[in-house]
């Protein structure tokens, strides 16, 4: 959904400029990008590669994992692209994308994350051209694919002395989200390109840092989106939810927490073969548990809510959605949340949450 | 008890009281301590900050550089082989492009540049200020940043866009810098290579590895790429060392003519605080309790000068520190910031090198004044008798000084002991010297006839003077011969540097890039316009734990024929490129040791292999070790030696130098490529004059604490002279002829000081020259004694003296009603 682009948008414009000038940079510079509009029709492969005439756009993934004894693990791996300019410059020295990658590990024993950046247009960074097997990578994070379509592919990363190698297929076809893909933000006619995979299935092996290697299955979610204008100015931040029921229906919902206290709802139901529907903000129910403490290092701390109740009424369904462990902080340039999520309720199941703009 | 403590407040109350009453004395006082405090701490934090950043050395531009990866050859590391690192996993790798540029103006300049966003950096702090601005550096215009000073030097405003001598111009100024920029210009990297059309990068930094990442980096390397670990850290604080020692030694010459100026103050303070001493001890104050009120007075100056002096140490150290961080660029390549910082153990040791230097000139003079017999003390033909006793004592102890020296010289190992060679040589000429004037004047008071009346009145007045004048003397003596011994160095060196430069820079051409494949030109047929050419090759190794130079020479080249040699035995053999024969610099001669025909080991990739050293040429500049060897004996041992550079002599014909720079252009080259030797031999003469910018800055500061040592013990001389002055006047003596008596004793003095200074300077220089630069940097060179900076000085000598005593008619005029009054008060 749009909310992550919003984060994006945020890590990037934390390169750019002081925090007081993020919202200005990303509001005013739409200009000069191509602008996203309705009834554009997604043509796949082409829509999986780069579209750096956007000004921002993404490739995320996470997966919720198990052991043979089966304890939970996660992971979630994210290449961010943004253009710098609207002047077509893409390759060589003057390019004008940038790159930036964020991944995370959680194990029973704990979580690692990393951030990276590099600059576009040298190969240090980027996604594989027309015609070539998708490919997207920065540095030695990469995201093979064994075709021209992203899956089935292998994902292979490296937080410190632990490694992830995965495995990633999927049957169903690509959720297209919103109308056919075409994602409305607001009323002013802020939109993005989004499409989704809810349903890849995934088979890993971890690296611990003291070399075992160790067996891991599960499910996976893939994200695509990209945008030129995303940003809503009074956003303080957003709750954001992908969830795999244990019948085969996947859950995307989100909340966008606004500065006057009236949060915006919106997210989608997709059925097991991968049929979608737009949930608005009308058919969500959403609450959250008493915020708890998380103790970060170096003396600073986070308070935040680690358990929600969600609920489709018109469906009469509903869940308690609990993180799994509750310390998934991830202390980049813009910290947030990020980890696996248990469901129960209606259906049993698993997911991931994000939560952001917390302190 | 208490009465004890009482006794000894109102002792040191009326001790000091006494600066309350004579201001200026008190002025040159503190104006000696804070000059020479100053100058010695200013040299002090400049080498500790020096220091600390050579500690730093393992760190570029903010990240940790624990190993460089250079291609074996001197070449440019391409983008592909970067980018297959990093897809490698190795993050710790980071691309660095690092030049020499030459601005339009002829000025040379560093830039350093890399790809902010993939510097390893841990430092969050750093990474967000970093990427604050970062944008401006990626975005066109684009941007260069600069520091401040160098901006400045420069002529460099924000927005302005620096050209270069090869025409290109570089992207708009940016006032800001990157960690450990130093004086360098930092761009983007991308920005930088598409700008100077680069072939890639310098090298490739690598933070910090572990064992298992090296063995793996180690691994992934590319035949043609090295992993060298970086031992900048110890390179440039072993090389440096002689720079630093050079520096202390002359901020401690400062020291010492500050101390001079004190130790003058102080004695003309003797003639009224003998007053107050006998008065105290006549009132039954004890030798004790005198001595510690001295001690108290002493502490107190010594915490004042110490203070005060080391502010202006620093504001002089940042004043300062530009020049040396040039000089130390330009020598050894280590980058210097700009940011200086003040350690709590400068405090420490600039308080006790003040208190050192205050118990001798200021605690001793009192303490024996407080030690004479009260009756002798009251006398002043006691007095003249004790300038007399001191005149010898000086004299002897110059003599001793001179005998240390000469004991010491013939076993001159370490750069120490020179400068101690030094110290005994200036001191002992400097205590030598009252009683050389004093000598002169009587000689010249006896050689006067008795109708110059005047004349014999006014030069035996100068033995009256005598006294006073004869620490300032001391300190102009020490301050003249410093500076002409110096100048003289640095005129020795800029001579032979350049004719190095013009027999080693003898081709009209030299082509800097290495990627031109220029061997249609220079092979046979060659065209009509080229006469000859010289393609050398080469590479860096370690030889003797420093970074050693191999070059190749075509041993039939115009410049090969004649090389600038020091010293050689059986150089045909080498002509004839006999297949273990090598010359060397004269640093592997004067650093490492090696004799004519010793043999040496290089390591070579097929393992070490034997030299013979059968010469040893000049090699100005370079702190590094070389050597020349034929051409093919590099090809043949080091089979990835590479290009490096190649000069081209052009046919004597007018349109010689455009056809070449055609063929240039057809060959792929581009301006900028290539340099003409004029420019060449203008920009190393600029970075020579840059690197001694400092010796300059500190000679002239001498001199200035000399002038002011000067100008401090003639107004002394005046202030107590002033009944005597009010006498003569009442006698009716003109003022014309007031000047001419006070005048006449100054001008021979000086002048006597002057002409003491030029042979003394010219044994500083030439100790400079054979032992001292030898021993530091393994450079000889011819001494080049010239009259200029001794008439330069003579000068500005006589300009002081001039200004001096101008000021001094001034005050004079001033003061001589109210002398006048006082003296007729006295007679009544």
């Amino acid at each position: 959904m749009n909310i992550r682009l919003i984060g994006v948008a945020l890590l990037f414009a934390a390169l750019e400029a002081s925090a007081q000038d993020v919202y200005q940079v990303l509001r005013a510079s739409g200009d000069g990008f191509e602008q996203v509009t309705p009834g554009r029709a997604l043509s796949f492969p082409e829509d999986h590669l780069a579209h750096p005439e956007f000004r921002i756009e993404w490739w995320y993934l996470t997966a919720n994992l198990t052991d043979d004894q089966g304890r939970d693990y996660g992971m979630h791996w994210t290449l961010f692209r943004q253009s710098l300019r609207p002047d077509g410059a893409t390759e060589g020295w003057s390019s004008n994308q940038v790159w930036m990658a964020h991944a995370s590990i959680t194990t029973p024993e704990g979580h690692v994350f990393e951030e990276r950046f590099a600059r576009g247009g040298i190969g240090q960074a980027g996604v594989s051209n027309q015609n070539e097997p998708f490919n997207a990578w920065l540095d030695d994070w990469q995201w093979q694919a064994e075709g021209l379509e992203p899956l089935p592919a292998t994902v292979d990363f490296s937080i410190g002395e632990q490694a992830l190698n995965l495995r990633l297929d999927a049957s169903t076809p690509w959720v297209l989200q919103g109308d056919r893909g075409y994602s409305q933000k607001s009323a002013a006619g802020q939109a993005s390109y989004y499409y989704s995979q809810p349903h890849i299935q995934v088979e890993a092996d971890y690296t611990n840092d003291q070399g075992d290697v160790i067996v891991l299955s599960g499910v996976g979610w893939m994200d695509r989106e990209w945008s030129s204008q995303p940003l809503a100015p009074d956003q303080l931040g957003w709750d954001w939810f992908s969830l795999h029921l244990d019948d085969g229906h996947a859950l995307m919902v989100y909340r966008l927490r606004r500065e006057d206290g009236n949060h915006d709802l919106s997210g989608s139901w997709v059925t097991p073969e991968g049929t979608s529907t737009s949930l608005g903000a009308d058919q969500i129910g959403i609450q959250a548990a008493a915020p708890v403490s998380l103790q970060l290092g170096n003396a600073r701390g986070v308070t935040l809510p680690l358990t929600w109740r969600i609920a489709l009424p018109e469906k009469s369904l509903s869940w308690e959605v609990e993180a799994i462990y509750p310390n998934q902080w991830l202390d980049t340039q813009f910290p947030y949340w990020e980890g696996p999520v248990r469901v129960s309720g209606s259906t049993g199941g698993i997911g991931y949450m994000e939560l952001t703009g917390y302190e | 008890m208490k009465p004890a403590w009482i006794a000894l407040y109102w002792v040191v109350t009326s001790l000091i009281s006494h600066h309350r009453r004579h201001l200026l004395q008190t002025l040159f006082l503190l104006v000696g301590l804070v000059t020479g405090v100053g100058l010695w701490s200013a040299v002090q934090v400049i080498n500790a900050h020096a220091q600390a950043s050579y500690a730093e050395a393992d760190q570029l531009l903010g990240a940790q550089a624990s190993d460089w990866i250079r291609p074996l050859s001197d070449q440019a590391v391409s983008l592909q082989d970067y980018i297959d690192l990093r897809r490698q996993g190795f993050r710790q790798v980071f691309p660095v492009l690092e030049r020499r540029l030459t601005t339009a103006d002829n000025e040379p300049v560093w830039l350093i540049a890399t790809d902010l966003l993939s510097l390893p950096t841990s430092d969050t702090e750093t990474q967000t200020a970093a990427t604050g601005a970062w944008l401006g550096l990626v975005t066109p215009p684009y941007q260069t940043w600069l520091p401040e000073g160098l901006a400045e030097q420069l002529g460099l405003n924000e927005g302005d866009q620096l050209a270069l001598a090869d025409g290109r111009v570089l992207p708009p100024a940016a006032l800001q810098t990157q960690t450990q920029q130093g004086q360098r210009l930092f761009m983007d990297i991308g920005t930088a290579i598409t700008v100077l059309d680069a072939a890639g990068f310098s090298y490739l930094a690598v933070s910090s590895l572990s064992p298992d990442e090296r063995e793996r980096l180690q691994a992934a390397l590319p035949e043609h790429l090295q992993l060298i670990r970086n031992q900048q850290r110890l390179d440039l604080t072993e090389l440096t060392q002689s720079l630093h020692s050079h520096l202390n030694a002359m901020s401690l010459l400062s020291f010492a003519v500050g101390l001079f100026i004190v130790f003058n103050a102080v004695r003309f303070s003797l003639n009224q605080r003998r007053e107050t001493l006998v008065t105290l001890r006549e009132m039954g104050v004890g030798v004790g309790t005198l001595t510690l009120a001295i001690g108290i007075e002493t502490l107190v100056w010594s915490l004042v000068g110490a203070s005060v002096g080391l502010s202006l140490g620093y504001a002089l150290g940042l004043f300062l520190l530009p020049s040396v961080a040039a000089t130390l660029q330009n020598l050894y390549g280590a980058v210097v910031d700009s940011q200086l910082l003040l350690q709590p153990s400068a405090w420490l040791l600039a308080w006790l090198i003040t208190l050192g230097g205050l118990l001798l000139a200021l605690a001793w003079p009192l303490w024996q004044q407080v030690r004479m017999p009260i009756l002798a003390a009251r006398s002043s033909g006691e007095h003249w008798l004790a300038d007399a006793t001191a005149r010898h004592r000086l004299l002897l102890t110059s003599v001793i000084l001179f005998g240390l020296a000469l004991l010491i010289y013939p076993n001159l190992k370490q750069l120490w002991q020179g400068f101690a060679i030094l110290a005994l040589l200036l001191f002992g000429a400097a205590f030598a010297l009252p009683s050389l004037l004093a000598g002169v004047l009587k000689a010249l008071v006896r050689a006067t006839p008795d109708s110059a009346w005047l004349w014999r009145w006014a030069l035996a007045d100068g033995l009256a003077q005598l006294p006073a004048l004869r620490t300032a003397m001391m300190a102009l003596l020490l301050a003249l011969t410093a500076n002409l011994g110096v100048e003289t160095l640095v005129g020795s060196f800029r001579t032979a540097l350049e004719s190095w430069l013009d027999q080693r820079l003898a081709a009209d051409l030299y082509i800097q890039n290495d990627r031109l494949d220029l061997s249609h030109l220079t092979a046979a047929p060659t065209p009509a316009w080229l006469a000859a050419s010289h393609q050398r090759n080469g590479l860096t190794l370690r030889w003797q734990q420093r970074p050693t130079q191999i070059r190749g020479l075509d041993t039939g080249a115009p410049d090969a024929l004649s090389l600038p040699m020091a010293n050689s035995s059986g150089l045909e053999r080498w002509y004839q490129g006999e297949p273990d024969v090598l010359i060397a610099n004269e640093q592997v001669q004067h650093l490492a040791g090696v004799k004519l025909n010793d043999w040496v080991t290089l390591p070579s990739p097929a393992g070490p292999t034997e030299w013979q050293v059968v010469g040893f040429y000049h090699d100005y500049g370079n702190p590094y070790f070389q050597f020349y060897l034929p051409y093919q004996s590099v090809v043949q041992h080091w089979p990835n030696a590479a290009p490096q550079g190649l000069a081209l002599w052009l046919s004597d014909t007018d349109e010689s130098l455009v056809q070449a720079e055609q063929a240039l252009i057809e060959a792929g080259a581009q301006p900028g490529d290539w340099f003409e030797q004029a420019s060449i031999v203008d920009v190393s003469l600029r970075i020579f004059d840059r690197t001694f910018a400092i010796t300059a800055a500190m000679n002239a500061l001498t001199l200035l604490v000399a002038g002011i040592a000067l100008l401090a013990s003639l107004f002394a001389i005046h202030d107590q002279r002033l009944p005597s002055y009010a006498h003569w006047r009442s006698l009716g003596l003109h003022y014309r002829e007031w000047l001419l008596i006070i005048a006449t004793p100054l001008v021979v003095a000086t002048s006597l000081t002057w002409l003491a200074s030029l042979p003394l300077g010219a044994v500083l220089a030439w100790i400079l020259i054979q032992d001292l630069n030898v021993l530091s940097f393994g450079w000889t060179m011819p001494l080049q004694w010239g009259l200029t900076p001794a008439f330069r000085l003579a000068g500005l000598t006589a300009l002081v003296v001039l200004s001096t005593v101008l000021i001094s008619l001034v005050r004079l005029h001033w003061q001589m009603p109210l002398a006048l009054r006082k003296l007729g008060g006295n007679d009544a």
